[in-house]
């Protein structure tokens, strides 16, 4: 059985796979975050009010996600943020 | 003249020494569990956090603005008040810690920002402290403080205890986790043996003081040591 992902790898899930294609679409990353459609719009709704990513909308309607700076420093901390938490059981 | 002799002549400005302490570790770990809180957004670090800030509070006001040094320049309800602010900061101090621990049980479909400092299960602790220090001041003791930290620390015991048997070894710090509350857990029962039993006894508050900064130490050692690896 597969293990059940944590919320904070969930997190670097989404936000890694945002930063390795520059922008994405958000049918694409709803594919590679192998969540289900409602939790999908929960997280991508929480990382926006964090200030994590941000939602654009180009002239014809076309939305892509991009990555913010918050967001790359949350991937650059993320084992220092992991360790901390595993370590004391927060 | 052995330590102790000397311990209990300074007593009062050593009193002090050791809330500057104690309030500078507590300082040291709020700015760095703040950093990482800032970058994750994590809750659990941030309750994590106030309750290092609580701690650091109390220690502060307990043994800097409420030194019996400065008897002679405040009144009687100036002390009222320490003791009040003592109760408030580690007995939420106590709750911050514990909730640190569970809040994933309460919170795991909370999204968005809030507060960490007004939300609802943080408006039962302040319900709860606000009773136990009305309580503690018409008794004019500490006997409900002592009590309540006894159990908080008993289910923090239990939990870090837990987590460590679950972890298998995987991470380090479990174990001095766990110490950590098993060493809590003694304080506090210690600091209750010497104010309800034995009249406030100097060597075994003295052993407390001894205990507590080994305690605030090894958090210290914790939150500096896993927060430089990379």
């Amino acid at each position: 059985m597969v293990k059940k992902r944590e919320r904070l790898e969930v997190i670097r899930d989404i936000l890694e796979s945002i930063r390795s294609s520059r922008n994405i679409k958000p049918t694409r990353l709803l594919y590679s975050s192998n969540l289900s459609p409602q939790m999908f719009k929960e997280y991508v709704n929480e990382l926006i009010v964090k200030g994590f990513i941000k939602l654009e909308i180009d002239d014809n309607d076309k939305k892509t996600f991009l990555i913010t700076k918050k967001g790359n420093d949350f991937l650059q901390e993320y084992k220092t943020i992991e360790n901390f938490v595993k370590n004391f059981g927060l | 003249m052995n330590l102790y002799d000397f311990i209990i002549q300074n007593k009062e400005i050593l009193k002090v020494l050791y809330g500057l302490i104690i309030g500078f570790i507590c300082l040291i770990i709020v700015l760095k569990t703040d950093k990482l809180f800032r970058i994750s957004f994590h809750q659990g670090i941030r309750y994590f956090r106030n309750a290092f800030f609580f701690y650091g509070l109390g220690f502060i006001t307990r043994y800097v603005f409420g030194t019996p040094l400065l008897d002679d320049y405040f009144s009687q309800y100036y002390f009222l008040i320490i003791k009040i602010l003592l109760e408030f900061f580690l007995i939420m101090a106590g709750f911050f810690l514990f909730y640190s621990l569970v809040w994933k049980k309460f919170e795991a479909h909370r999204k968005g920002y809030f507060s960490s400092l007004l939300n609802p299960p943080i408006f039962i602790f302040y319900i709860l402290t606000f009773l136990i220090i009305f309580l503690d001041n018409l008794w004019n003791g500490y006997f409900f403080m002592f009590s309540s930290q006894i159990i908080i620390f008993i289910l923090a015991f239990a939990i870090s205890l837990i987590n460590y048997v679950r972890d298998e070894g995987k991470h380090q710090f479990l174990k001095f986790y766990f110490l950590a509350m098993i060493l809590s857990l003694i304080v506090w029962v210690l600091n209750s043996l010497a104010a309800f039993f034995i009249h406030w006894d100097q060597i075994i508050l003295i052993n407390v003081s001894g205990i507590n900064v080994i305690l605030f130490l090894l958090f210290l050692f914790g939150v500096i040591y896993i927060t430089n690896i990379k």
